[in-house]
């Protein structure tokens, strides 16, 4: 039997406490923690500074994507997009980085960006792709910190915290100018302008103006700002200027500017400047600063100063040395009669004139003093040869009148003037003009008109084209007729018939025929009205009326007509003749024949004796006309004559002896008469043909 | 047989004063403290190693908070950046209409996790309860957790492929958020707290009861 045995005993050790127990293990759980609560705290710590930003539209502003830039460089992002309190505004909540957040005070400014195309340019492009983002610009300095702010349209033309310098410019036209306009220096934009704005007063326009820099640096005053918009056009003395600047100031205008003229003090920032018209403008006022230590002096001029300007040039042996800085008129009354003198004041620069830099006032005016005594004077000269502008000329005139330098003049000194030469060749070119101008040339151009037009006509005639040749055939004949033995006996042959025809004629005139005729009628009216109281006379009045009758046929007035007709015939006849055209030609020749026989007709008195002939033939022509006229009345009477006669003889019986006779006699009468009427209506039809036969 | 049914009261190794190696099973004296074949440490049955389980599953906790805080992915498509985190990432798919996808990232990242850290934690408090029944099935839980952990990892590999795989630069690139690394970290400190838990602490509890 085994004893029992006592439980073993369990020996257990103290129970290790909780501490000591504790694994390493729970290092890694703590650590966790740590790092956890240690990137927790730190994200809240680092969380940004919410801010809003109000705009008019939130396009392409989405949450939680679209970035906050600075610089390009994301600073924040929109956490929140919603509306203002009456859904005027949209409110973008962004979220600001910490550090950023201090620079955001009032200055901070905020505008979306976009791609935008404009006349300077193409901006934005990355955000086609990649959405909108938010831009903001602020300066270096921290301030107040705001978590309001509202966006712009569009970004600040200059941003804030840009280095550079803020001028203002003026101007009274604003036209060219518009915001955003590029600010030139040499042609490379250095800075834009801002929006243009009315003065107070509306008088004039002020817009501002960033010069970025470094080239602010190049602002002082002596720096002029000109307009650069657009093109323009000018014609002047220097001939024809066309200025066109960069594309872009072409459309949005510009402004450029330079420093022209050394020894200009620095401006402060917002220093306010003019802009001038145009470079060679804001050159010359520029010009003006230059002689601020210039010396003045006043010239008084006799003439019309018109055409004279301020700023105009003084030149001394065509070099500038100064300008016109004042023009205005002075009422002297040296002669008790108040006279009024333009006076010019100049502006001499000491350096131009020749004198040392640094030449004062005095050495100036010594140097007039004694120029003057030379013979310098100051007159007015054309600025261009077309130009009606004038200049002011230092010139030395030997011939000058006597004249002083007058120091002490009121308000400067006075130099002496002399005439200009200038209105002489303006009276010179307005007489030559005026010359011109009174020639008749219109009358003449008239004249030179109508005589063109007189050829023209000539010319195109068909007759004088005709007649080159009717005049060679013409002379061909003439040359032929001359030639002829014929024509050569023709004078005298001529002068023969023509004697006849007188001859004829005076006969014709002496035997008045006609009248003869009318009172033999007469009397045989008176006879035969006779006849019924005296019937025993009518046999011895028959003898008278038949002896009438035959005197009226032999008046031969148809036989010479016949001759005359003859005549003509064989002088057609002659001038036809193949003799005559085959004769030979030559127009020398016959020229000098025609000339000797023109000259031999002439001293042969042909041409006289056919003058008188042709007038006889037309005193004959006219005698035979008024004969002629009495013709008719002649018949009619003959014919009454006949019937009485008829009437007679009825009276008589039929188969008397006398009646027979009678009968006779009475149809001798008729055919008489007949002739007469047949003549009378020969004459009637062709008064010339008595003349020329035909 | 007639024992049969009923669980017989067994010798254990450690009430034969011997400890099991973990790794290669060769029962060692009690006071060894290397296994004499295969060298591995023998960690004795001690319920103090729990505090092991304990402190890996919180770090696990921990590092899983960031983890859905933060991004998983960021992802810039020709300049516009969005970032997921794992919930946002799994909302975005089912409204897209992926919710195969979806159901898929919502298990591995969301289910599965908490599930881990529930069950560690249940097993974990079970073995101080002696009276909790079922020890083969908290067995089996265990061994199913300790199985499912290494999956567990599947987002963080998706992330790294994707981070890889997806660099087009201006057109599209992806890159790893912060919650990335907590994932993988959080999963890491989960697998080791299932490692750490031992499983012969199932019965030594009933064990204690018994005896």
């Amino acid at each position: 039997m085994t004893q029992p045995e006592p439980a073993e005993m369990k020996v257990s050790g103290p129970r290790p406490s909780m501490w000591r127990n504790l694994s390493l293990v729970w290092l890694v759980p703590v650590l966790a923690l740590a790092v956890s609560l240690g990137v927790a705290w730190k994200a809240y710590r680092d969380r940004g500074v919410l801010i809003n930003i109000t705009f008019a539209n939130a396009a392409g502003i989405v949450e939680g994507e679209t970035t906050v830039r600075f610089r390009d460089v994301v600073v924040g992002h929109v956490e929140n997009v919603g509306f203002g309190r009456d859904l005027s505004q949209v409110v973008v909540s962004a979220r600001i980085d910490k550090e950023i957040a201090p620079y955001l005070d009032e200055d901070a400014s905020f505008w979306v960006v976009r791609p935008e195309v404009s006349a300077r340019g193409i901006s934005g492009l990355s955000t086609v792709l990649s959405g909108v983002y938010i831009e903001g610009a602020w300066d270096q300095q921290a301030g107040t910190p705001r978590s309001e702010f509202e966006g712009a349209d569009r970004p600040p033309l200059v941003q804030p915290g840009r280095a550079g310098r803020r001028i203002t410019l003026r101007t009274d036209d604003g036209s060219m100018i518009s915001e955003g306009a590029p600010v030139l220096y040499r042609g490379i934009e250095v800075g834009r302008l801002e929006q243009p704005r009315l003065t107070l007063t509306g008088s004039n326009i002020v817009v501002d103006a960033f010069i970025e820099a470094p080239h602010d640096r190049r602002i002082n005053s002596a720096t002029r700002f000109w307009d650069t918009s657009g093109f323009s056009v000018s014609i002047g003395a220097g001939g024809l200027s066309l200025d066109v600047d960069s594309l872009a100031s072409l459309v949005a205008g510009g402004i450029e500017f330079d420093t022209i003229f050394d020894g200009g003090r620095p401006v402060s920032s917002g220093a306010v400047f003019d802009i001038y018209p145009d470079e060679a403008t804001a050159r010359r006022t520029a010009f003006a600063r230059t002689l601020s230590g210039g010396v003045a002096v006043s010239v008084a001029f006799d003439e019309s100063v018109a055409g004279l300007t301020n700023g105009a040039a003084v030149q001394y042996g065509g070099i500038r040395v100064g300008e016109v800085s004042s023009l205005n008129a002075l009422v002297q009354n040296e002669t008790g009669a108040p006279e009024v003198r333009l006076v010019a004041n100049l502006l001499l620069d000491p350096v131009l004139l020749g004198l040392p830099a640094g030449a004062g006032e005095a050495e100036v005016l010594d140097f007039l003093e004694q120029a003057v005594a030379n013979g310098l004077r100051a007159r007015l000269a054309a600025a261009g040869l077309f130009s009606s502008d004038l200049i002011v000329e230092l010139v030395s005139l030997e011939d000058a009148a006597p004249a002083s330098f007058d120091r002490d003049a009121e308000p400067y000194p006075s130099l002496p003037s002399a005439p200009s030469d200038l209105p002489d060749f303006t009276a010179t070119a307005e007489g030559v003009l005026e010359r011109i101008n009174e020639l008749p040339v219109e009358e003449l151009l008239d004249q030179a008109i109508r005589t063109m037009a007189s050829i023209e006509n000539l010319a195109s005639d068909e007759s004088t084209r005709k007649t080159p040749a009717a005049a060679v055939a013409l002379l061909e004949e003439t040359r032929a007729l001359v030639a002829d033995p014929a024509i050569q006996a023709l004078p005298a042959e001529l002068r023969a018939v023509i004697a006849d025809l007188q001859a004829t004629i005076a006969e014709l005139r002496e035997g008045r025929a006609m009248a003869n005729l009318a009172e033999a009628l007469d009397q045989v009216n008176a006879a035969a009205s006779n006849i019924a109281t005296a019937s025993e006379d009518v046999p011895a009045l028959i003898e008278e009326i038949r002896a009438v009758t035959a005197k009226v046929n032999s008046l031969e007035a148809e036989e010479m007509v016949r001759t005359a007709n003859r005549l003509m015939n064989s002088f057609d006849a002659l001038v036809g003749t193949e003799d005559a055209r085959a004769l030979p030609e030559a127009l020398t020749g016959a020229l000098g024949e025609v000339r000797t026989t023109l000259t031999d007709l002439r001293q042969g008195g042909l041409v006289e004796n056919a003058n008188a002939t042709m007038a006889s033939a037309r005193e004959a022509a006219e005698a035979v006309a008024a004969a002629t006229e009495g013709l008719p009345e002649l018949s009619a009477r003959l014919e009454q004559l006949v019937v009485q006669s008829e009437a007679l003889i009825a009276a008589y019986g039929d188969s008397s002896d006398f009646n027979a006779e009678t009968l006779d006699a009475l149809r001798e009468v008729k055919t008489a008469a007949r002739a007469v009427s047949q003549l009378a209506r020969l004459i009637e039809r062709n008064p010339n043909s008595i003349v020329f036969g035909k | 047989m007639e024992n049969a049914g009923r669980t017989q009261p067994v010798l254990t190794a450690q009430a034969a004063g011997l400890v099991g190696c973990r790794a290669c099973g060769r029962v060692n004296p009690q006071r060894a403290k290397v296994c004499a074949r295969c060298g591995g440490e023998l960690c004795p049955n001690d319920p103090a190693a729990l505090q092991r389980v304990w402190a890996w599953l919180a770090a696990g906790l921990i590092a899983y908070v960031p983890a859905n805080i933060y991004p998983m992915l960021r992802t810039s498509t020709l300049g516009r950046t969005s970032e997921n985190t794992l919930i946002g990432g799994v909302v975005e798919l089912f409204s897209h209409g992926a919710y195969g996808v979806g159901l898929i990232v919502f298990v591995a990242s969301i289910v599965i996790p908490v599930a881990k850290f529930i069950a560690i934690a249940y097993l974990a408090v079970s073995v101080r309860r002696p009276s909790v029944p079922g020890d083969h099935k908290r067995l089996v839980l265990f061994e199913v957790v300790e199985f499912i952990g290494r999956w567990s990892m599947i987002d963080v590999f998706v992330v790294a492929i994707l981070s890889a795989l997806v660099q087009l630069d201006f057109a599209a690139s992806i890159n790893p958020g912060a919650a990335a690394v907590s994932f993988a970290l959080s999963v890491a400190f989960t697998m080791l707290a299932a490692q750490s838990f031992d499983p012969r602490l199932i019965w030594n509890a009933n064990e204690r009861v018994h005896a």
